[in-house]
């Protein structure tokens, strides 16, 4: 029988599902994920770990609880730590394999390789120890890892491509209002924690754009201007996105998902929103808890968008019909601001 | 070293208000007194910073960016200098305060560093002399007050010598405080997120209390330590070196930022050296922290020693921390009873 292995489908499952299950299955293991996140997982995950976690953290301990129905012989908890030079993930993604080994629950054995390029950028001793309960053969380890890596790559270009496919671009020329859905990638793609909100803004009449819409180098680019260099992947990815979509032309909006007592986001989120000001780019930062409810996200998604429309008119020559921005933006993540729609947590 | 240093005010309630009103809601506790600390100087004509960076994981790293961009939202103009950690080196430290200070010679700036190092060595030690004292002394909060009293001498000095002579008058004191050498006294390990371990006012006094309450109290991390290792790179001699990071595994096995390591390593070490009991103080939201607080149960559970939990924001108020604090001794003179107990039993 083939072994099988568990991944949690939360945290950065949204950003490397391809290629951690196609690694696992060319190595020869069953890869078993957990279902959507609903309301079970979070009740599992709330007792595992302590209040104060974000919600993302949560809900990924409730999904680790939930894989035990499927009888994994392994849990794959790889610990994060940096997947780029002079960039960490976030300290709790690094802990992970710690909490998870400290709580009360029985666990099937973890698969927790380090994965740290902050330094040196190998990853040798990560791909070892993730294939060494499927196999020693270390040609055969990298072979599979590259073929993971290029379908990852294939994926991560399609989403890139479709941005710029000409089907999608004529549909973007027309009345939709470009809307950036802007945050954690599981904090966007996982439809029970965020509320749909997906959905609700693609019925609003919005085209949603989001991170990864955007190449990887232009964002780069774009944030080499900041005085110093932002240390978390994160970080880099929302400030980059943040400025790349800035220069489209025409009427847009961006909507900011956050997690409540999320480190990173309460920096980071609020550069964005100081550089949004500046650009004159209307905003509407949501943090998400788990005490969010559908009804006050759809108001504020409509009053939101209504004011977007209501100053259309005035913004069509893309720059801001309430006075030109204060200074230059671009050393700055932005500047505090009038109209910018903030507000923390809605009921 | 040729140019005024200005030293905010100390913190207070107005400080945190400041710091509160133009800080991200989320932010950590820190960051809001921090920018408070700022603000407060700049109204006594402060227009350079000096801060101490960092490069991750952690908030902290980010500390100096973030509020360089909400003062100058504000319209406060400041000239932010960052003092990264040793990967850039001790000499670059030197070379921006050199840019600070033109006219003044090498020679100077190495003076003038090591003094304000020492002194952070010699308040060091004397807090642990007071940590010692604080239970035990007849009348609460005489030892506090001649702390209070040399920090400020300790402050005054202009050379080593002045220091030495400061902290001996210091130690005299402390030491001739009347106090009864045979109370029995529990041994807390305070551990936590090191700003809300060292601000007292962050930390709504919490290392006091529990002196009052009877505790001696160990820290796990102090400032000459800190200042060591974060802008040394460990260089320096002199400061109250502990390492107890190296104690964590296998409980927390890699580095995740601030301090977790050290807290769950001090709780490890303390655990097994008798003490009785550990509490953890961090702001709410520090996410290293939180990391460790998850991993503290089964701390807990392992080497039989009670851990409590608190983390302080700008609501807490000290009511509710008081009686937590006072719950926890009461917990474990229990615990030291029936221990004692067990051990007349058999
Ligand atoms: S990045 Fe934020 S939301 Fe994600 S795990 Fe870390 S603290 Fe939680
Ligand atoms: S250690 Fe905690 S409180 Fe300190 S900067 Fe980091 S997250 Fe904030």
């Amino acid at each position: 029988m083939n072994i099988r292995i568990g991944i949690p489908r939360a945290l950065l499952y949204y950003n490397y599902v391809t290629l951690w299950k196609t690694f696992f299955t060319l190595l020869g293991a069953e890869v078993l994920i957990s279902g959507y996140t609903n309301k079970l997982t979070l009740d599992l995950g709330r007792d595992m770990v302590v209040d104060e976690a974000c919600l993302p953290v949560k809900i990924f301990f409730g999904h680790t609880a939930q894989l035990l129905e499927q009888k994994p012989d392994f849990l794959f908890v790889p610990r994060m730590v940096s997947v780029e030079k002079s960039a960490y993930i976030c300290p709790k993604i690094i802990g992970l394999p710690d909490i998870l080994e400290a709580g009360k629950k029985e666990m099937p054995a973890l698969i927790k390789p380090t994965m740290n390029m902050v330094s040196t950028g190998n990853i040798d001793s990560f791909l070892r120890e993730a294939g060494s309960c499927l196999t020693t053969d270390r040609r055969k380890i990298s072979r599979a890892w590259k073929i993971a890596r290029q379908e990852q790559n294939a994926e991560d270009r399609q989403a890139l491509d479709k941005s710029r496919s000409t089907e999608i671009g004529a549909a973007r020329t027309g009345s939709k209002l470009p809307m950036l859905l802007l945050g954690h990638r599981y904090n966007l793609y996982d439809d029970f924690l965020n509320l749909n909100i997906r959905k609700r803004l693609w019925q609003m009449g919005c085209d949603l754009w989001t991170p990864e819409q955007f190449s990887e180098e232009s964002k780069e680019d774009t944030i080499k201007t900041l005085p110093k260099a932002i240390f978390w992947t994160f970080g880099k990815d929302i400030l980059g996105t943040v400025r790349c979509f800035s220069r489209l032309p025409g009427p847009k909006g961006v909507v900011i998902i956050s997690s409540f007592g999320c480190g990173i986001d309460s920096f980071i989120g609020n550069m964005a929103m100081r550089y949004l000001h500046k650009a004159g780019i209307p905003y509407l930062n949501i943090t998400l808890d788990e005490h969010s409810g559908e009804a006050g996200l759809e108001t504020r998604l409509e009053a939101f968008l209504d004011m977007i429309r209501w100053r259309r008119p005035f913004n069509e020559d893309h720059i801001s019909s309430y006075g030109t921005p204060l200074g230059d933006p671009e050393g700055y993540a932005g500047i505090h601001g009038v109209y910018g729609y903030s507000a923390t947590s809605y009921q | 070293m040729g140019f005024t240093v200005i030293v905010p005010p100390p913190t207070s309630k107005r400080t945190l208000s400041l710091g509160v009103q133009n800080a991200p809601e989320f932010a950590c506790l820190p960051l809001k007194i921090n920018l408070g600390n700022f603000m407060e100087a700049r109204e006594l004509g402060a227009d350079t910073i000096i801060m101490a960076g960092g490069v991750g994981p952690c908030r902290f790293g980010l500390y100096a960016q973030l509020e360089k961009e909400i003062l100058e939202d504000l319209g406060c103009h400041y000239e932010i200098l960052v003092l990264e950690p040793p990967e850039r080196g001790i000499i670059d430290f030197f070379k921006k305060i050199r840019k600070l200070t033109e006219k003044v010679s090498w020679w100077r700036i190495i003076q003038g560093v090591r003094l304000g190092y020492k002194k952070a060595c010699f308040v060091d030690k004397l807090e642990i002399l007071v940590q010692e004292i604080r239970p035990r002394e007849n009348e609460l909060g005489t030892a506090d007050k001649i702390f209070a009293h040399s920090l400020k001498t300790i402050d005054k000095a202009n050379n080593l010598d002045e220091l030495a002579e400061a902290y001996g008058l210091a130690k005299e004191k402390l030491l001739h405080i009347p106090r009864n050498e045979e109370k029995e006294v529990l041994k807390i390990g305070l551990v936590g997120e090191i700003y809300t371990l060292l601000e007292p006012f962050a930390s709504q006094d919490i290392e006091k209390r529990l002196g009052y309450l009877g505790a001696q109290v160990t820290r796990s991390l102090y400032l000459s330590e800190w200042i060591n290792e974060h802008l040394f790179g460990g260089l320096l001699s002199g400061a109250v070196r502990q390492g107890f990071s190296k104690h964590a595994g296998p409980f927390l096995n890699h580095f995740v930022g601030g301090h977790a390591r050290e807290s769950i390593g001090a709780g490890v070490l303390l655990a097994g050296e008798g003490f009785d009991g550990i509490v953890q103080v961090a702001p709410l939201t520090c996410m290293p922290e939180i990391v460790a607080h998850s991993i503290f149960p089964s701390v807990s559970d392992t080497l039989d020693i009670p851990v409590l939990t608190i983390y302080v924001d700008e609501l807490s108020g000290q009511e509710g921390i008081h009686t937590r604090l006072e719950a926890f001794i009461d917990l474990l003179w229990g615990k030291r009873f029936s221990l004692d107990h067990e051990k007349t039993i058999c």
